[in-house]
């Protein structure tokens, strides 16, 4: 397959997580307009950014003087699952330069790296990959305009109750991943027990991630060598 | 902020391109977004509200169903919205 029927491909692919990205756009856009922030910025850090949990995590310390130092340190921290899923696409994108792969990876999103690892036919993933990302990155500065307009009118909305919608959404990516592992189950559960341990047990919340993946991991390690 | 986030996504990759030629490594990569979250979504699910539960669990059966993650998310979404409503209508 070509690379723009691939990415053609992604991009409708993609229409299934239209739904939730608005949502957080919307809610983006309502946030940066409660936290003062002009329209354009909003939508020119939704453009750079273009990330739900990044942006979200820059607007809590948005206050002058801004805390740059604190901002990029909180970004770093929720950004850090990004550093994996590139890891989990090492094997997927080889048949372009590095700088052109180096610059398609901006579009690089946690769903289109959970759709791209289920593609079991000879899709080019690197046009999936661009055809994803640019399909969600229209829906994210749409909504981010719509709920920056809009915000007085959604200030009266019930918009606590969607506090849950990331985890939600999450699930419905880790959903596709088990109906896609093929039986590899187990260190995804590994590392979500320890995830639960840790986090009963009161341990800071940065140090959580790291080390239940690291746990998986091992296990996984463990499973391919007893494969082998 | 942009570049934080940029070095995150190639970052990985670079650093994978490191590491793929150990041998068997390529399964355990591929591993890798699972765990990630299951990581964040395990403390997610434990803070969560009865409501939030019953929504998580209609998403998590209308995908295991129909792999239809647009009708699984406006599903949940909605339950999320007006579960309160639904929940007062019932008792």
């Amino acid at each position: 397959m070509t690379f723009q029927q691939s990415m053609w491909l992604g991009a409708r692919a993609s229409i299934g997580f239209w739904i939730s990205t608005f949502l957080f756009g919307l809610l983006f856009g309502l946030a940066a307009a409660s936290a003062g922030i002009e329209q354009w910025m909003a939508l020119f850090m939704s453009a750079a950014v273009f990330s739900a949990s990044a942006q979200f995590a820059a607007l809590e310390f948005w206050e002058a003087p801004l805390p740059l130092a604190s901002i990029a340190l909180s970004v770093a921290l929720v950004s850090s699952r990004n550093i994996l899923l590139g890891m989990s696409l090492t094997h997927q994108l080889d048949d372009y330069s590095l700088v052109r792969r180096m610059t398609h990876l901006a579009l690089l999103t946690d769903p289109a790296a959970v759709m791209i690892l289920r593609l079991q036919y000879n899709v080019n993933r690197l046009g999936y990959l661009t055809g994803y990302g640019l399909a969600l990155f229209v829906s994210w500065i749409c909504s981010t305009w719509t709920g920056f307009t809009f915000a007085h009118l959604l200030v009266d909305a019930k918009i606590d109750s969607l506090d849950f919608a990331g985890p939600m959404v999450m699930a419905t990516m880790m959903i596709l991943f088990v109906k896609g592992s093929r039986g590899r189950s187990f260190p995804w559960l590994i590392s979500g027990t320890v995830s639960l341990i840790m986090f009963e047990l009161g341990i800071p919340a940065y140090t959580i991630l790291p080390v239940s993946v690291a746990a998986g991991v091992i296990v996984g390690l463990r499973l391919v060598r007893s494969d082998g | 902020m942009a570049l934080v986030v940029y070095l995150t996504r190639v970052g990985g990759y670079l650093l994978g391109l490191r590491v793929r030629h150990v041998g068997r490594l390529r399964p355990v990569l591929e591993i890798l977004p699972g765990c990630a979250f299951m990581a964040i979504l395990a403390p997610a699910v434990r803070q969560g509200s009865l409501l939030d539960l019953v929504a998580l669990a209609c998403v998590v059966g209308i995908m295991w169903k129909t792999d239809n993650v647009a009708v699984a998310s406006a599903v949940g979404l909605a339950a999320l919205l007006f579960g309160e409503e639904i929940q007062g209508l019932i008792t």
